[in-house]
């Protein structure tokens, strides 16, 4: 219906005007840039070719998915995961094209743990006659599902788990059974409605050798379930399971609950590509790797790792644009009655956006190298080559923690940063931080993931101390080794660092706060006996130190090594290197500090380079966010539009596409009607649930 | 809903030692007075009020909180607005007082469409009102025959009220103002109770008479007709869409197609035309206008120590009852640890534990200084009850108090709602994977909270003006000049000591840990003085200064308020000497945590040793945390939240966090009714049913 709204236009400069003066006074080629970020896999071309077949379809149409219940929002993730399982085949897509067309429609699809967990757990952990069964239903979608770990008392802890898996040897089946509530598996993606098949991981319980009667646990073991009637959709007899209700985010996701009451499998169930039981004797065949039975985990934890640069580039996008629109109060020492001040010229706001820009290239960087590390260390474990995986595991443990912490928080920042329109379903940031906050505390929490880092970085500083002569194994091992040279030999004889006139220096001083700490906590565990829960607050700044040195390596490495940008993006990208270098420092100041990494003149002077750096990244800032070629249709955004256009689409968002507005409300508080004109009232409203 | 689960299922019990008891265990194992304490918290008058109205409001249908989180924004509004209209009826039956309709929202747990009109709209017209305004607006309201709300921010302009561009021009012709917006960007936004409930709003509009602009003011605008409830003529109004929280209220937008408003819809108690002469009164005290928000300011500061509280309540008591790992250098046969007493976990909540008193404690002071400021600028303001206009020197003490005030209600806003909305997200992640759970009580909860962070002014913006306030005070103690204030007094000592240098013993003597605060503060505002005033720095390239010296201000205020709340005599007459001392020890830990996280600054201010900070972090606030533990579900006891406000399975006074997780998963969960299809090539998504297009 046309009204006199139609006519009214935003007051100048607006934004298309804005981010036109933004892109023209930046000497970075966004191309090249983008380029540079996705040449590796074909991703933009990739992205290019599919976002058109995707934004045809009118059951991808984000424009009023907000205002759903769950019960309906739950029915449209589902509807459009098999019509992008649909199109796969119409459009012959391969794997990566589909998790593309995934990626842009941005629903976590109620499939999602059928075609990772399920099929890479069957792949990995499955003997050959077992794959050789399994894949083809997989594959073919005979079979639908889910991965079933966690339980409702039990998260990372694996051996805590209470689900049993009890070898009846009579009937040589296995015996399924949940022994108290908290056994129910809990969470289990893909498994609270969709799944038909789940791996359920369930302490194995085998009879004591020469007493029948007694069982041993010989710990959690994978074993693959039907858990519903292929016809009807129910669960089998024996077996409850059920959707846990409404979550901060993942709303498409039908997380599960499942609980069983001596539920009777058979002995091919267990995946026993490591470890199986003897059919005949019961007796049980231990893996020669334990800790392969992680192997899935860590695929995961490398995933997300990787994913979380495109996580946070797609906050910064919005937050950059956006900022450099909106306009607020006149400069205090500039033209009284000039212009209201572009938000991103405020340092304010740069503070809290442009150090996040900056982590978002450090993101990207470590991203693909954590991606390099698994595939080589996969191929060294299937060539039965083990040496590597400790320090992979490790490796991804604490990336994940700390990237993922990075990504949730600077969503938020870059939501806050933009002011009110930040909290309005118009910003584009709140389904993206609803979902993304389960990372935090998902497949491994963050805070107690890092135990594993610090453990395994206490062992490698105990073998390098003792063979401090030796020559390195590796580089951490070599690090290790001088660091403890140096400080065996008389006086202080650990280098004096430069980091601010040498980039070479920030890394050796992030190296070396590192070992510092790692130093430390070897000293308190290993030499002074200091029991391990009074040190989980240092072992955890130990993982953070760690990961935030490889965060800072690897950026450094891939500009040094790096041939294809020119001379400005090049500029630019050192720029940022710098910048999130010292933000990092800055934060952590007093650990660099104490351990002589950075000298006090240097600690007083970062707040005033920090500034400076922002002041010279702050013309490119919208060019930098260009680069990363993050279409409209994924930013699903009136703040973070390409075109710049912010008021007039929150308008039409608010105006036109909100049904709340096609209903007239009774006000008067005496009146029982709810809906003018209908009569419903409350008591109408409580009957239709 | 879901069948009930088979027998098997009913039958099973949680495993390892129940919630229950893992909980009674807790409250064994301290001997803090919980009543006692929470009397002082929140007075016997508070919890007796508390009690009457959850056994009042719970048993009612309409109140119901089991759907909140599955349903679509319009049924959740319909059902906010039936949740509304039934509390202004018990209001009515039980002559509620303000406090008891207070309270009851605040049991109620989410915002409704009628908040705006009780709070904002009401003080609005009663504190800028004029006495005939009172009759015609104010009298009607308060009856809720007229249902208002404030429309002040625009599209394009929030915090800076100045850059408003909707216009009220005054015509001298027919004694009326034409309301109208110019842009699209000039469109009201974000109007609470506006989008679908109110009937007539305050609008606030840049004052045009004779071509001339008078600022900011607020006029009363009819927006809605009250028999059809339809948007008057050339008046365009309706919600602005889904948030991130907060779905329950209407926010709105709103245009005006030179709507034309009489004389009197003008609020004229400080500033009015004059009819006759069409010229502008101006206020006799103009910044009186910001009173208001100083008062939302307040309000925000004093609600943040109970908002935290609602998480920390929750995150320890599941702490206390999950269980995770066993001790590495325990007996391998011993059971999993309690998550509480991982030092990771300790040293993530008890701090929060310790912030939500400080911020409570904070906020009292707070209240108390912004009513003895009511009473001196009412005072002066009425002239007409006395013959004589306020003295000089009246008017110039309570200008100083509403300086005072004014930088301390913006930096403390700014702190405190940053602490508790952090503190919640922070509480959430604490209860690892099942803090993602709507049933967790945290997540929705922090959705709702969280615009307190960038409105009535953003957090990063209100700094400024506390750093103003700052340097105009240290120019003054420099001139010799300064007001007989706190502000003037750290200022000047730090001044007198500046070359002799601190040697505060923040480890040993809790006086000397807000003198090192107070320090910090000093230091940085001559250090920011001197980039101004020297160095001749443009005000925009210190914003980041500024920033942190707010921060650092702030911080001193709370650190400043809970010393002298734990060492007050009230504190001393109504708690044993047990709890006394764990008080301070709360205040410690509050303080040493902050000064340990800003170690930089206490390091290069000189207010501290490294050496200090040193033993800060690896020894005394350990030691607290070891201090404090046993304790903590007693001391989150003592802000009594009932079960029925906090929502949650994990946070349940009695520890039954599992059965109830599932019970509400498997009874309360709409998804669980239905069948799915599972297969992709089926159209359809439930079992039996046909494909339908609802898109």
């Amino acid at each position: 219906m046309p009204d006199f709204t139609d006519k009214l236009r935003p007051s100048q400069p607006d934004g298309p005007t804005t981010l036109a003066r933004e892109r023209g006074q930046s000497n970075i080629s966004v191309d090249e840039l983008s380029k540079h970020l996705f040449s590796v896999d074909n991703f933009l071309e990739r992205q290019a070719q599919i976002l058109p077949i995707v934004q045809k379809e009118p059951l991808f149409s984000k424009e009023k998915q907000q205002n759903l219940s769950r019960v309906e929002r739950f029915k449209l993730g589902l509807a459009r995961a098999k019509l992008l399982r649909r199109m796969t085949d119409r459009h012959r897509w391969d794997h990566e094209d589909y998790k593309m067309a995934q990626y842009l429609v941005d629903d976590v699809s109620p499939y999602f743990l059928h075609m990772e967990m399920f099929v890479t757990t069957i792949r990995e952990q499955a003997s050959e006659e077992q794959r050789a069964y399994w894949m083809p239903l997989i594959e073919s979608w005979k079979i639908v599902g889910a991965y079933a770990q966690t339980e409702l008392g039990h998260g990372s802890n694996v051996r805590g788990l209470e689900l049993e898996a009890r070898w009846d040897s009579s009937t040589k089946e296995f015996v399924l059974h949940s022994p108290t509530l908290t056994a129910s598996k809990w969470w289990n993606g893909s498994l609270g409605r969709v799944a038909n098949h789940a791996i359920v991981v369930a302490q194995l319980l085998l009879p004591k050798p020469g007493s029948p009667v007694k069982y041993v646990s010989h710990g959690p073991h994978p074993f693959i379930v039907q858990v519903r009637d292929m016809k009807t959709h129910q669960p089998l007899n024996g077996v409850v399971i059920g959707d846990i209700g409404p979550k901060y985010g993942y709303i498409t996701m039908d997380n599960a609950y499942m609980l069983f009451d001596n539920f009777r499998i058979p002995h091919s169930a267990m995946l026993c590509r490591y470890s199986s039981v003897d059919p005949t004797s019961g007796a049980y065949a231990k893996p020669e790797q334990p800790a392969l039975v992680y192997g899935s985990l860590t695929y995961v934890r490398a995933n997300i790792v990787h994913h979380a640069r495109l996580v946070l580039a797609r906050a910064v996008t919005v937050a950059v644009r956006y900022t450099a629109i909106r306009r607020q109060f006149q400069d205090r020492d500039g033209d009284k009655n000039g212009p209201e001040m572009s938000v991103l010229d405020y340092p304010t706001v740069q503070i809290r956006i442009l150090p996040l820009l900056a982590t978002a290239f450090a993101l990207h960087y470590t991203g693909l190298s954590m991606q390099n590390v698994y595939q080589a260390t996969r191929k060294d474990i299937e060539g039965g080559d083990f040496r590597s995986l400790a320090h992979m595991h490790s490796m991804s443990s604490g990336l994940k923690s700390l990237c993922t912490m990075l990504a949730a928080d600077g969503i938020e920042t870059c939501r806050r940063a933009m002011g009110g329109h930040g909290f309005g379903g118009g910003s584009g940031l709140i389904q993206l931080n609803n979902d993304y906050l389960s990372k935090p505390t998902v497949e491994g929490d963050n805070w107690m993931i890092t135990q594993q880092v610090a453990a395994y970085l206490i062992k490698k500083m105990t073998a390098a101390v003792e063979s401090v002569n030796a020559p390195g194994t590796d580089e951490t091992d070599a690090r290790f080794k001088e660091f403890v040279r140096n400080k065996q030999s008389a006086g202080s004889n650990q280098p004096v660092y430069t980091s601010l006139s040498s980039d070479q220096d920030i890394v050796k001083s992030f190296e070396l706060r590192a070992t510092a700490l790692a130093y430390d906590a070897y000293e308190q565990r290993v030499l002074k006996k200091q029991n391990w829960n009074s040190l989980l607050i240092q072992l955890h700044k130990l993982s953070k130190a760690q990961s935030q040195s490889i965060l800072v390596a690897t950026f450094f490495e891939a500009l040094s090594s790096d041939k294809s940008l020119s001379g400005p993006a090049k500029t630019v990208l050192c720029d940022l290197f710098r910048l999130f270098a010292y933000y990092t420092m800055e934060n952590e100041g007093y650990e660099f500090f104490r351990c002589n990494a950075v000298s006090q003149s240097d600690l007083n002077a970062l707040p005033s380079r920090i500034q400076e750096l922002m002041a010279r990244i702050r013309p490119h800032a919208v060019n930098l966010v260009d680069s990363w070629k993050i279409p409209d249709y994924l930013l699903d955004s009136a703040l973070g539009r390409y075109d710049g256009r912010v008021y007039e689409d929150l308008y039409n968002r608010a105006h036109r596409l909100n049904p709340l507005n096609r209903i007239t409300f009774n006000p008067n508080y005496w009146d029982e009607e709810i809906v003018m004109g209908t009569g419903e009232n409350g008591r109408n409203i409580l009957s239709k649930l | 809903m879901p069948s009930p689960p088979p027998d098997w299922v009913k039958a099973l019990k949680p495993g390892g030692p129940q919630g229950s008891e893992l909980l009674a265990q807790e409250r064994a194992q301290s001997n803090v007075d919980v009543e006692k304490l929470s009397e002082l918290l929140h007075t016997k008058e508070a919890l007796e009020r508390q009690d009457k109205l959850v056994k009042m409001l719970q048993p009612e249908k309409v109140f119901d909180k089991s759907q909140n989180h599955s349903l679509g924004r319009v049924e959740r509004l319909k059902r906010a607005l039936a949740k509304a209209k039934r509390l202004q009826q018990l209001a009515e039956q039980n002559q509620w007082s303000m406090e008891d309709l207070h309270a009851a929202n605040e049991l109620i747990g989410e915002p409704t469409p009628y908040g705006l009109h009780a709070s904002m709209f009401l003080v609005t017209l009663r504190e800028q009102g004029s006495p005939e305004q009172h009759k015609l607006f104010l009298e009607r309201a308060e009856k809720y025959q007229i249902i208002g709300c404030y429309a002040q921010t625009e599209l394009g302009h929030g915090s800076n009220v100045r850059g408003l561009e909707t216009t009220a021009t005054w015509n001298p012709d027919d004694k009326t103002f034409t309301i109208n917006s110019p842009t699209l960007t000039a469109s009201k936004w974000w109007i609470g109770s506006l989008g679908r409930t109110a009937n007539h709003a305050v609008v606030m509009a840049q004052l045009f008479i004779g071509g001339k602009n008078y600022g900011p003011h607020p006029f009363v605008v009819q927006v809605r007709d009250l028999e059809t409830h339809q948007p008057m003529e050339n008046v365009y109004v309706g919600d602005i869409g889904p948030k991130f929280g907060y779905n329950t209220m209407d926010n709105g937008f709103l245009l005006f197609n030179k709507v034309k408003i009489p004389h009197i819809n003008m609020l004229a108690r400080f500033s009015r035309i004059d009819k006759e002469t069409n010229k502008y009164v101006r206020p006799t005290m103009p910044t009186l206008v910001y009173g208001t928000m100083t008062w939302v300011r307040s309000n925000i500061v004093l609600q943040s120590g109970g908002v935290l509280a609602r998480g920390v309540t929750i995150a320890t008591r599941y702490c206390a009852v999950r269980r995770q790992f066993q001790d590495r250098d325990a007996d391998p046969n011993a059971g999993e640890t309690q998550v509480l007493n991982y030092k990771m976990v300790q040293v993530r909540l008890l701090p929060l534990l310790a912030s939500m008193y400080a911020l409570h404690f904070t906020g009292r002071g707070m209240m108390r200084l912004y009513q003895e400021n009511q009473k001196r600028m009412q005072a002066a303001a009425s002239p007409s009850q006395d013959s004589r206009g306020p003295g000089p020197e009246e008017l110039r003490a309570g200008a100083d108090l509403l300086a005072d005030l004014h930088a301390t209600s913006c930096g403390l806003k700014a702190l405190a709602s940053t602490t508790a909305g952090e503190g919640l997200e922070v509480c959430r992640r604490t209860c690892g994977g099942h803090g993602y759970s709507s049933y967790s009580g945290i997540g929705p909860f922090y959705s709702d909270y969280l615009p307190t962070l960038t409105w009535e002014g953003d957090n990063y913006m209100l700094t400024q003006q506390v750093a103003r306030y700052l340097l105009k005070s240290a120019r003054a103690v420099l001139s010799g000049k300064a007001a007989d204030n706190d502000t003037s007094r750290i200022l000047r000592n730090y001044l007198d000591r500046r070359d002799k240098g601190a040697s505060f013993d923040i480890l040993e003597e809790d006086q000397d840990i807000v003198d090192a605060f107070a320090w910090r503060t000093a230091h940085l505002t001559f250090e920011a003085l001197k980039h101004r005033d020297a160095e001749k720095r443009s005000w925009n390239s210190l914003l980041v200064d500024f920033w942190r010296l707010s921060t650092a201000h702030s911080q001193y205020l709370v650190v400043k308020n809970f010393y002298e709340a734990v060492s007050s005599p009230e504190l001393s007459q109504s708690l044993d000497q047990d709890t006394k001392t764990l008080m301070h020890q709360l205040f410690r830990l509050y303080a040493l945590h902050t000064l340990e996280r800003e170690a930089a600054e206490f390091f290069s201010s000189g207010a501290v040793t490294v050496r200090q900070i040193g033993l800060t972090r690896t020894t005394a606030v350990m030691k607290l945390l070891d201090e404090i533990r046993p304790h903590a579900v007693r001391l989150v006891d003592a802000w009594a939240i009932p079960d029925w406000q906090l929502d949650s399975s994990l946070g349940r006074y009695d520890g039954d966090v599992y059965p109830d997780l599932f019970r509400r998963a498997s009874q309360e969960n709409p998804v669980n009714d239905l069948v799915f299809d599972p297969y992709p090539w089926n159209e359809a998504l439930l079992k039996n049913e046909a494909p339908k297009s609802k898109l």
